[in-house]
């Protein structure tokens, strides 16, 4: 007897645990959604991923204040790749592995996009990037690796005439960033071919001028393009690297319209040369009107400003509004094809969202409706913008799919 | 076009000149390879841009930078160079290092990753000759280049302190024990060194109008080249290569592709490390520098 009351307590604790257990287990969802992120907050690209880290940490307490997703708490794991393709895919590693998480938002680069999406196919697990748009990347990686963005062909195709319209183009002179991804594809093979098929003349055709990226000095290339006295520039880089190029051309005189991808879409490039047209594409920007995007850029901006290390005028960047989306397109999967995020389910679950976004159609993104395509690549609509004198304007609005589709 | 081009290569020519000597005062005097150098470059210049962006005129924004990188420069010194004098030699040189990562996320988290943006009312008058254009900044930097060289030669070679350096570069014990304080003159060395570096990224972000905290790792790489093809241990070595590899890069982008530019200018400086390891202005082979 005294055995049994020494033990007691002991006894006591075993049954609680145990039924405490029985309790967890028997639960349908865990008490916690693990959805996990890759963003370069260090490096060239930091500050669009500090951005994305403070728009997903914005999107989290939304979940959560709102009551979470099916009563469990959403929790993002946001780490850094420094926009390095390795880091980027060992990021992706420890997210699906160590961390378990359900889906994965990016990386950023198609650079990194290229080396990270064969590791989601190995680790099986959902990664969408927020901004590779260098033709084919998810393709080559079905059916795991997404792409919150459209091909920058499909856009080029709608931009070119644009210009080529609005400012009366009959040459063009070709400078791009020869180390980025996206930016060389862009420069050396897609605007060269959707140029030549609206009867531009590309003057520098068979010696396309490039600069590698972090170059400061690009005055030997801005002269070479005034020598060519073109109607207008085709500038494929990141709109960090074209703002040097901006730069250069106002130095030396060359006031012509310059062309590129969404690469050159951001609030800092518009001060580069403001007396320079700039014509880009662009799924979002922080001007536009409506209430889903007018409400995201009302509560985010205060938040990015607040934020250190960031300035003190940013804006939400067409990133920030494309990682909201997909992290919101992975809410969206949990709730609607019973995903329990229990670590028993994990593989279960990953290809429920998988298979969601597959067959996705007009989810309500902050741009209108999104849907995917065999590709892997968002179907959604876009804007060919005009910037100039300090401020995007909309000039064109365009679909990455045929008229018709839901997302169109 | 070519003459454009020329002017164009000069500009570029003189920013690796000025870093190339704020280098080769300390790999020249001190035998290290200070790394962190190139950083001092950068934070010089956000300093340089911070103060013009202010509203102080360029003189202010020179000396903001030039005493910012000094003071960055003596706690390298302090810390990073002074405790691992007496390590074997790669170890300063990678403590450099890891301030020159320091600094550039210390930049990072202050300014931003973003480029920052000299308004335009910055930008300086254009003056054309002909086909030729030069900006007002451009000749400063010029101007200027040539003035900083013949300064700091005029100290290293003719002043009593340049002597003291160089006692201590020929043989530091010898120099402590005819009363020259090595440690001082070796703070000396790094302040020198790191106000040339800050008075040069000033320079250069007014010049070109826009600044990045990723600046000083690829000019950096140039003007150790630079140092190296004109003699580390010759002051007018830097005046003679810079403007030399800045002409050769901007003449192989115009005319090759920016896809060999790298070829070029790293092919030189490995072309003179196999044939004249002293560099062009060294004089005998046995002048080369003493390590690195």
């Amino acid at each position: 007897m005294s055995r049994i009351k020494s033990n007691l307590p002991r006894v006591l604790g075993t049954v609680a645990a145990v039924t405490l257990s029985a309790m967890v287990g028997g639960q349908a969802w865990a008490q916690e959604i693990a959805i996990g992120a890759v963003v370069p907050s260090s490096g060239p690209f930091a500050e669009w991923g500090r951005s994305n880290t403070v728009t997903l940490k914005m999107l989290e307490q939304q979940t959560n204040d709102a009551g979470g997703i099916n009563g469990a708490k959403l929790k993002i794991t946001i780490l850094d790749d420094a926009a390095k393709p390795a880091q980027a895919a060992s990021s992706l590693r420890k997210l699906a592995g160590d961390e378990k998480v359900l889906a994965v938002a990016g990386p950023l680069t198609s650079s990194a996009a290229e080396v990270t999406f064969p590791v989601a196919n190995e680790m099986k697990v959902v990664s969408t990037s927020q901004a590779s748009s260098k033709p084919g990347v998810a393709k080559l990686n079905r059916p795991w690796a997404f792409r919150n963005t459209i091909d920058e062909g499909v856009l080029a195709k709608t931009t070119v005439p644009f210009y080529k319209k609005a400012f009366n183009i009959k040459t063009v002179a070709v400078i791009f960033d020869a180390k980025d991804a996206t930016a060389s594809t862009v420069g050396k093979v897609i605007m060269p071919a959707v140029l030549k098929a609206n009867d531009i003349i590309v003057a520098n055709e068979n010696d396309l001028l490039s600069f590698n990226t972090g170059d400061l000095d690009v005055s030997a290339q801005v002269t070479k393009l005034k020598a060519l006295n073109p109607d207008g520039v085709v500038v494929s880089a990141d709109y960090s690297q074209a703002i040097t190029v901006l730069r250069e051309m106002k130095r030396q005189g060359l006031i012509k319209p310059v062309v590129g991808a969404t690469q050159l879409i951001s609030s800092a490039i518009l001060k580069a040369a403001p007396e320079i047209p700039v014509i880009a594409p662009a799924t979002f920007y922080a001007t536009m009107t409506g209430p889903a995007p007018e409400k995201f850029t009302a509560t985010l901006t205060p938040l990015l400003r607040k934020e250190s290390g960031l300035p003190k005028d940013i804006e939400p960047s067409m990133y920030d509004a494309n990682i909201y989306e997909i992290v919101s397109m992975y809410i969206d999967a949990i709730k609607k094809t019973g995903v329990t995020g229990k670590p028993a389910d994990l593989e279960a679950d990953r290809t429920k969202i998988r298979d969601h976004l597959a067959k996705l159609e007009g989810f309500a993104g902050l741009g209108g409706p999104i849907g995917f395509n065999d590709d892997g690549d968002a179907i959604k609509a876009f804007y060919v913008l005009q910037g100039q004198n300090g401020a995007w304007d909309t000039k064109v609005k365009g679909c990455s799919s045929a008229p018709g589709h839901p997302a169109c | 076009m070519l003459i454009q081009q020329l002017v164009n290569g000069l500009t570029l020519g003189a920013v690796y000149t000025l870093l190339a000597l704020s280098f080769s005062l300390v790999m020249g005097i001190l035998g290290i390879l200070n790394l962190a150098i190139a950083e001092l470059f950068m934070i010089g210049g956000y300093l340089g841009f911070t103060l013009i962006t202010a509203g102080f005129p360029l003189p202010v924004a020179v000396l903001g930078g030039m005493l910012g990188a000094a003071v960055i420069a003596i706690a390298i010194e302090k810390i990073g160079y002074q405790p691992l004098r007496d390590a074997p030699l790669v170890t300063p040189m990678l403590s450099t290092l890891g301030f020159s990562i320091i600094l550039q996320n210390v930049a990072t988290n202050i300014w931003g990753s973003d480029p920052a943006q000299l308004p335009d009312e910055y930008f300086g008058k254009q003056y054309a000759f002909g086909p030729v254009n030069i900006g007002e900044m451009q000749l400063i930097v010029l101007v200027a280049t040539v003035v900083l060289v013949a300064l700091v030669a005029y100290i290293v070679q003719k002043t009593p302190m340049g002597r003291a350096l160089r006692a201590v570069a020929e043989n530091r014990e010898v120099a402590r024990i005819l009363g020259v304080s090595a440690d001082r003159l070796t703070m000396l060395a790094f302040i020198l060194s790191g106000s040339l570096a800050g008075v040069a990224g000033v320079l250069i972000a007014l010049h070109y109008g826009t600044i990045t905290p990723y600046l000083g790792v690829e000019i950096g790489l140039k003007a150790i080249a630079v140092m190296v093809i004109g003699g580390t241990r010759q002051i007018w070595g830097a005046l003679v290569a810079g403007p030399l590899i800045g002409i050769a890069e901007v003449l192989t982008v115009a005319y090759g592709g920016s896809q060999v530019r790298d070829f070029v200018v790293y092919g030189f400086m490995i072309l003179i490390l196999l044939l004249r390891p002293q560099g062009l202005l060294g004089g005998a082979r046995s002048d080369q520098g003493q390590r690195v």
